[in-house]
């Protein structure tokens, strides 16, 4: 019984009751649509038609999820993206 | 010129650039590469060429190197958050390495266009032994510019009715044309 008790309390329940982070692109004048398209492939391996469209709704909103997780994941992709030269953030998912 | 060959499947990609060319990437390169922080390479290339010139008085106008201030840094080192606490507090851990991999891929970049230049060749055929650190320094380099430029959504249409005589006409040429390698090399991976 303590080993259970154990276990359940290393668990992290605020993931059950927290909404998720996630990874956001913004648009940016400078970035060329076929290279954004290319560093989604690369580095969160899309298909090129996801990666594309992902690419295209940064374009025409202004901004894309493009990964949602944990803050540790996300914060590693919002990194991955920076040394791309893209522009990203992360934040808690926008339910509103 | 900065045509591509080959691919980097089969290990022979190159690019062609004229002496001209390579001045000016070397240029863009070593600017970024102070900017950054990075005070540890030899200046091997000196120019009295007033084009050269007029792109140090444009790329360095702003604030003392590697001040957080600077917009270029700004954009290629952007917050991780909307809250300016939260990207802080990320920039403290993430920033250095952020910075020493894009010197990196500078550093690269400018070895493999120096030795052309060092050994007095007219035009090189550069072969490109890692595709991704040239895009992603030719990236990097495109958004210091277009920081420096102030290049927004219209920019090209500005630049097509712009006057020769207008001072920031060759560097938004410059900036063009990196893009036009850029696009070239995405169509050789």
């Amino acid at each position: 019984m303590s080993t259970e008790i154990e276990e359940l309390s290393e668990l992290d329940l605020s993931k059950f009751f927290d909404r998720p982070w996630v990874c956001i692109v913004w648009d940016d004048p400078v970035n060329l649509q076929s290279y954004v398209t290319f560093v989604f492939i690369k580095l969160f391996g899309f298909s090129k038609e996801k990666a594309n469209q992902l690419m295209m709704q940064v374009h025409t909103e202004g901004k894309a999820v493009v990964t949602a997780g944990s803050r540790e994941a996300m914060e590693n992709d919002v990194q991955r993206l920076h040394e791309h030269g893209l522009w990203a953030t992360l934040q808690r998912e926008d339910h509103g | 010129m900065g045509e591509f060959k080959g691919t980097p499947a089969t290990g022979d990609l190159t690019v062609a650039l004229s002496n001209d060319e390579l001045h000016i990437l070397i240029n863009l390169v070593e600017q970024l590469l102070e900017l950054l922080g990075e005070r540890n390479f030899a200046h091997h290339y000196q120019s009295d060429d007033p084009f050269a010139q007029l792109m140090a008085a444009q790329l360095m106008s702003m604030e003392p190197l590697s001040a957080p201030e600077d917009p270029v840094l700004n954009r290629l080192l952007p917050n991780a958050y909307a809250d300016p606490d939260a990207a802080d507090e990320f920039r403290k851990f993430t920033e250095p390495r952020l910075r020493q991999v894009k010197q990196q891929h500078l550093l690269y970049l400018r070895e493999q266009l120096i030795f052309p230049v060092d050994h007095e060749l007219p035009k090189a055929d550069i072969a490109i032994s890692d595709a991704q650190q040239w895009l992603l320094a030719l990236n990097d380099l495109r958004l210091a510019l277009a920081v420096r430029l102030e290049v927004n959504s219209d920019t090209f249409e500005k630049f097509e009715l712009m006057p020769d005589s207008e001072p920031k006409k060759s560097l938004l040429a410059v900036y063009f044309w990196l893009g036009g390698i850029q696009e070239k090399l995405l169509n050789h991976l």
